[in-house]
């Protein structure tokens, strides 16, 4: 009978004298390195208000797309997961597939910010950022690409201006929030949102990342650095490393009443598909998107289960929807060498055929 | 007589210990303190980053467990290789560091909270834990401040214990995980399959940790502890937050639900602000409705061939319905945004915001 574990002494030691080895000479290639930028792919600011920024990247030639795409993120984190770095940007390859994009940037917001709605996020900034872009085009619809929690964002959008929106497309996107393996929406489902709104006011970056690291503890709070240290002595792959790391952590606070809305009336009351949901007062009628969706999901996503957005199909109103199952996780369909070989192509090829 | 084995295995942990500390050292220097996530204690810990202590803990905890094991578990060859993982597993806890850094962390600088605040409580005079005996009558001219802070000291303890039932689940989740290891384990007994480095068995334990964890944290038993603890503590804060309130009040120091309640004001006041730039279409609708009536009635005049003189009154008449169409459209903030650069527009945002309270005076 043979034994699972067939560890060789001598060889263990070495493995630890070796991970011991590279833990101090990292020490040498971390002392003085800067914090890595982003990809920074050029770009104009072309409108402004409180703290968001609609940026439209320049790129090296002339869009070929006659509709601008706009990109819609979520609030959590920041934007710039689309704009990475040089080899892992899906803006950057958008551009180069011929897209003339736009994103939003919501910036940092601060207690002055603490009382903005869904209301205001919605049918405020996000519907002046898209006038702002139909201005500069003289169109009357542009293409939406909502991500996550902005892909929720942009499916209300549309819903409630449909003539704005020519074709759009959702990445990553939950919309039914009661699948029995979303984690986050099992979480929440019993807490007392107002009184944590009320208590907290705006909903700390900190708290927020820590619950999301909660949702693979050991993989996400030891694992990964474990891996790192197999990394030390190599500058690049330390670099990428590192930039994600600021990325990851480096995100803005909740404005407490979206906060308070969102959970309340996605997570909590699953109302996007129960066709409950009112933004200002209207209600949201995912039937009433009748224009062109592509909705694009993670196979491994830890954060929007895939069956979240799967559910996406159901209830819109068109006859022209497609999705995409990509092999990869929450973040992976952004900077993955695979996501950069199959997702900007095939989200050109898809509006190409609908310009 | 020296056993150079032993005293290779003593200088070397000397090392690896020394290089643990500059690493600390190296680190702490390099990052500023950062916040406790789920609650800011009073007092600084002792390294000042909880972040980068978890960071590091898993690091060490990971080297720690690898050592034990070489020289314990992975040293020694037992026939069952069940009692060689106990082995390996059993002599240190080097993964309830990973486990530790999610429900420790906030629970500690919650229990560094609440310490400080009843040590202040006890400074005032007010006992070693009011409303930890059950509520007592309070008399005479602190009765309010004694009956806060027995509701204080009654919902401190209610959070403790709802933190401890959370902290058993976790433990739980951590047993599961060495339970599962073996189911895992026992798959890997064929030759070509076997786990043949400490990195290996490593990596499969995360496998199984994760699993068990997964499937607790998504019970509803796990649902209800988590809210609880969360609301729990919620509650504890609200609580301080308003003793923070009424101390400001007596000094005279803006306090923050009034800074609160001024920016809910305002909002609203730019919401209404915005409402009233733009018609909702609702709003045009009767007067599409009455110009489309009088369209209709021309055309009928006209078809009809009855008094040319008639048409030009009508037409008249229209006009001023048809300007005051003209006239709100043109103000609807589409239009206005299409003849307002980004600057401006921001720069407009910005100076609503501040005159909009002055109007309201």
């Amino acid at each position: 009978m043979y034994t699972p574990l067939r560890i060789d002494p001598a060889k263990a030691l070495g493995d630890i004298a070796t991970f011991q080895r590279k833990l101090a000479a990292g020490m040498g290639h971390l002392r003085g390195m800067r914090e890595p930028e982003y990809a920074n792919t050029p770009r104009e600011l072309v409108y402004s208000e409180d703290k968001l920024k609609v940026w439209h990247f320049t790129g090296h030639g002339k869009a070929t797309a006659k509709t601008p795409l706009l990109i819609v993120y979520a609030l959590v984190n920041t934007v710039w997961m689309t704009d990475l770095q040089a080899d892992r940007s899906m803006v950057r390859n958008l551009l180069e597939q011929g897209e003339d994009v736009y994103l939003i940037d919501w910036g940092y917001p601060d207690g002055a910010d603490r009382w903005l709605t869904l209301e205001d996020y919605i049918n405020g900034y996000l519907d002046r950022c898209v006038d702002a872009v139909r201005k500069r085009h003289e169109l009357d619809a542009i293409n939406l690409l909502g991500i996550c929690q902005g892909g929720a964002f942009s499916l209300c959008y549309t819903a409630l201006h449909p003539d704005k929106v020519k074709n759009l497309i959702t990445m990553v996107t939950p919309v039914d929030f009661h699948t029995p393996d979303n984690m986050l929406s099992h979480w929440c489902r019993s807490m007392d949102v107002d009184l944590f709104v009320d208590t907290m006011g705006n909903i700390p970056a900190g708290l927020m990342n820590y619950v999301y690291l909660t949702l693979k503890p050991v993989r996400l709070n030891q694992q990964k650095y474990i891996g790192m240290v197999d990394i030390l002595d190599n500058p690049t792959e330390l670099e990428n490393f590192l930039r994600m790391e600021r990325w990851i952590f480096d995100s803005p606070d909740q404005a407490g009443e979206t906060f308070r809305q969102f959970i309340k009336d996605f997570y909590q009351g699953n109302k996007l598909v129960k066709g409950t949901l009112e933004i200002g007062g209207k209600p949201v009628d995912l039937g009433m998107i009748t224009q062109p969706v592509l909705n694009i999901f993670a196979e491994q996503d830890h954060l929007v289960p895939p069956d979240a957005s799967r559910a996406l199909g159901k209830h819109v109103g068109t006859t022209d929807y497609t999705q995409l199952a990509f092999k990869g996780g929450h973040i992976g369909i952004y900077v993955s060498g695979r996501a950069q070989r199959e997702v900007p192509p095939a989200i050109h090829q898809w509006l190409s055929a609908r310009d | 007589m020296a056993d150079p084995a032993n005293d290779f295995i003593r200088d070397y942990q000397t090392l690896a210990q020394q290089s643990w500390d500059a690493w600390t050292r190296q680190l702490q220097q390099q990052q500023p303190p950062a916040a406790n996530p789920f609650f800011t204690p009073p007092a600084a810990p002792v390294s000042g980053n909880d972040t980068l202590e978890r960071t590091l803990s898993g690091l060490k905890g990971y080297f720690d467990w690898m050592q034990n094991a070489a020289a314990g578990g992975a040293a020694a060859q037992p026939n069952d290789w069940r009692q060689q993982l106990q082995q390996m597993f059993g002599g240190s806890q080097p993964f309830a560091q990973a486990f530790g850094g999610i429900d420790s962390a906030g629970a500690e600088g919650f229990a560094r909270q609440w310490q400080s605040w009843f040590q202040a409580a006890q400074h005032s005079g007010f006992g070693d834990l009011p409303g930890a005996q059950g509520p007592t009558p309070a008399f005479g001219l602190n009765r309010e401040q004694q009956m806060q802070q027995q509701a204080m000291g009654a919902a401190v303890l209610e959070s403790l214990q709802a933190s401890a039932r959370y902290q058993t689940l976790i433990q739980r989740a951590n047993q599961q995980g060495m339970q599962r290891l073996q189911d895992k384990l026992a798959q890997h007994a064929e030759p070509g399959r076997q786990i043949d480095s400490l990195k290996a068995l490593y990596d499969l334990w995360v496998d199984a940790a994760e699993e068990a964890y997964a499937e607790i944290a998504l019970s509803d038993e796990f649902r209800e502890a988590y809210a609880e603890m969360i609301n729990t503590q919620m509650r504890v804060r609200q609580m301080q937050q308003q003793q923070t309130e009424q101390l400001c009040q007596q000094l005279g120091v803006p306090t923050r639900s009034e800074v609160s309640s001024l920016g809910e004001r305002l909002q609203a006041l730019r919401r209404e602000f915005r409402a009233t730039q733009t018609p909702s279409p609702e709003a045009h609708a009767d007067e599409i409705a009455a110009l489309q009536r009088e369209v209709a009635a021309l055309k009928r005049q006209l078809a009809s061939g009855t008094t040319s003189k008639l048409a030009p009154k009508k037409a008249v008449r229209a006009k001023p319905a048809a300007l005051a169409v003209k006239k709100s459209i043109s103000k609807a903030p589409a239009k206005a945004a299409r003849k307002t650069p980004a600057g401006k527009a921001r720069v407009t945002a910005a100076s609503n915001s501040r005159t909009s309270p002055r109007k309201r005076k």
